[in-house]
């Protein structure tokens, strides 16, 4: 008798191999049998005219706080994710003393845009050592977890308030090592670190204070496990970043670690960059260094409001002059009827249809719930106004308060992206999961790389995309019992429609802490979700099941 | 202040879209040996170069010098 049997599916099964029709037992937990299976279950899962592939593996996210009062990382196990890697970019809730903890949640808060109450209400801050840490995740968790400690909090916790001064001494450098294997053995899978991150206040993260020689020295106790390295390089510029590659080459020649690093955009003003980027991961491959370029699959959105100076409108000097001043002069200047006229004028001809039409109104502010969701050419035309008039009065009528989105203006070509995120050498991933909570959506990215590079560009196989995803991710990160459906693995398994999986559209939803507004993706064509032998979702709704553990 | 002929310069200055959602300023620097680079400055170092040159538009930074990127920084 197996636990579980999903039924009649076509099989894609991790490993980038032919898909075919069959069945998938579980029992224990595990993957039982692959292909066409005979015995009976205690629960089936019909499966015909669905996909069914191995769960989905995040390697980029920022779940580390939410996880604490929300094991699925919703929503993230609906779109079929069931593993995420939070703990990026140098950090991690853990190693972290209690009287430290406020620094780094100004860090956190920087990078996730989390609210306050999701550090003071939300969970009881019990921990100090990353083994606390995990188990205070693993009370409740749906999904799994494959944590990475990170660089800034284990230089605060040897150095201090030096951590963000100086460099290290040989002697802390050895401590951070003992530190870093003690979260190892805990768990991590490996360590994250940063050469651009900032804290709240503008300050460099502690990773950013070391010397070449401390990383060198942490990437010895990878070594010693056998774990990942995770680098945020100067994505700003290529020249930077192909010395960076080249120095977490030698990092993984010199311990044997597999590094990886992000992100890396495709934009028309920078053309060269990923082909530079690329043809350096190559060399570095061909040397036999492991050095994962992660891309992600969703376009770049901009988004501003008149609250806060922006550069979206430097193209438009009067538009640009106006704006970048304190609130009350922007609002004292657009209560002025004679820079409005010429604010307008300069829109263009049309009223700034063309330049400000596509413009989104955003919601999750002041703005009308009537407006959120339309285009400003829309809100224009009912109101009987030029796109610039209609921009100036609805940002007046609200106090400013009203964002606005211009969708896709980066990494946005899917003809040259197709391409790339189907190269051998590029890790898909990057997607941020659990940050940027007020400024976008970082969910359903897996969703957009069936329906955008599967379906509509053809840039890979069904088979492609699900290995890019699964099986190639778990062999990066060395999660052994992970990625693919073969007998003796983990049973994660996601079933799902091929036809229309994706990502549904850009909403403000009010569920953080203390009544926090963050933009989500709702999941398309996702029909099953199981994790550890586990059904964790179906039918549209979580279950109770809390099957995910800490996997490394 | 003009720049020195032995440092580089921008050449050429454009908006794109940044990681964290927010609109970047993409400067092209060309050195005095004539190499050209681009470097992407996030929005708050986009605005104070904007600030530093005294520009309202983009065509305004074209000719300045690279330290006023770093100019208050």
């Amino acid at each position: 008798m197996f636990d579980v049997i999903v039924r009649g599916g076509l099989v894609v099964d991790g490993s980038g191999a032919p898909a075919f029709n069959g069945d998938v037992a579980v029992k224990d937990g595990k993957i039982a049998a692959v292909g066409q299976v005979s015995g009976e279950a205690r629960h089936v899962v019909e499966a015909q005219g669905r996909v069914v592939a191995p769960g989905f593996i995040d390697p980029h996210t920022h779940f580390d706080v939410q996880l604490l009062w929300d094991g699925a990382a919703r929503p993230a196990l609906e779109h079929g994710v069931t593993c995420v890697v939070p703990g990026n970019c140098s950090l991690s809730l853990a190693p972290l003393r209690a009287g430290d903890r406020q620094q780094v949640v100004g860090m956190f808060q920087q990078i996730e845009e989390m609210p306050p109450e999701a550090f003071t209400t939300a969970f009881e801050w019990s921990w100090e050592d990353f083994a606390g840490y995990r188990a205070a995740i693993e009370k409740g968790l749906s999904l799994n977890v494959a944590p990475l400690v990170g660089h800034s909090v284990i230089r605060l916790w040897v150095m201090g308030p030096a951590s963000q001064q100086r460099a290290a001494t040989p002697d802390e450098i050895k401590a951070m090592q003992d530190l870093l294997r003690e979260c190892l053995a805990a768990g991590a899978v490996g360590l994250s670190t940063s050469f651009v991150d900032t804290d709240e206040n503008g300050r460099p993260v502690p990773s950013r204070f070391a010397q070449f020689g401390e990383l060198d020295a942490l990437c010895a106790v990878l070594g010693e496990f056998g774990r990942m390295l995770q680098c945020v390089p100067e994505f700003y510029a290529t020249d930077i970043t192909i010395a960076r590659i080249d120095q977490l080459a030698e990092l993984s020649l010199k311990y044997g670690i597999t590094t990886t690093f992000s992100p890396v955009f495709d934009n028309a003003s920078t053309p060269e960059n990923v082909p530079r980027i690329m043809a350096r991961v190559e060399e570095q491959f061909a040397r036999g260094a492991k050095v994962w370029p992660q891309m992600q699959t969703r376009p770049l959105d901009l988004s501003f409001s008149f609250l806060r100076p922006s550069l979206y409108f430097a193209r438009l000097p009067r538009w640009s002059r106006v704006l970048r001043q304190e609130p009350e002069v922007v609002l004292h200047a657009l209560n002025d009827a004679e820079t409005v006229a010429k604010m307008v004028a300069d829109a263009g001809p049309d009223g700034g249809d063309k330049l400000l039409g596509r413009l989104i109104c955003r919601g999750g502010d002041a703005a009308p719930a009537a407006m959120v969701g339309r285009t400003l050419r829309d809100i224009a035309a009912e109101r009987g106004q030029s796109c610039a008039q209609a921009l100036i009065d609805l940002s007046l009528e609200n106090g400013l308060d009203v964002a606005f989105l211009d969708e896709s203006l980066g990494h946005e070509n899917s003809e040259r992206i197709g391409p790339m995120l189907a190269h051998p050498l590029v890790h898909i991933g990057a997607s941020d999961g659990g940050a940027h909570l007020a400024s976008f959506s970082t969910y359903g990215d897996t969703g957009y790389l069936f329906s955008e590079f599967v379906r509509k560009g053809g840039h890979m196989s069904l088979e492609q995309a699900v290995a890019k995803i699964t099986g190639e991710t778990a062999d990066i990160w060395g999660l052994k019992d992970r990625g693919r459906l073969q007998p003796g693995l983990a049973a994660d398994i996601v079933v799902f429609d091929a036809d229309t999986i994706d990502r549904e559209a850009e909403l403000p939803i009010f569920d953080m802490p203390g009544d926090g507004m963050r933009y989500t993706r709702a999941a398309t064509g996702i029909d099953t979700v199981l994790v550890n032998g586990q059904v964790a979702y179906a039918g549209g709704a979580y279950t109770d099941a809390k099957a995910g553990v800490v996997c490394v | 202040m003009s720049p020195r002929a032995d440092e580089p310069i921008i050449v050429a200055a454009d908006l794109v879209a940044g990681h964290d959602g927010t609109t970047e300023l993409l400067v092209r620097l060309r050195h005095p040996n004539g190499a050209e680079g681009p470097v992407v400055l996030d929005e708050e170092t986009g605005l104070r170069l904007m600030k530093n040159c005294g520009a309202a538009g983009l065509g305004d930074l074209l000719g300045q010098s690279w330290r006023r990127i770093v100019e208050g920084s």
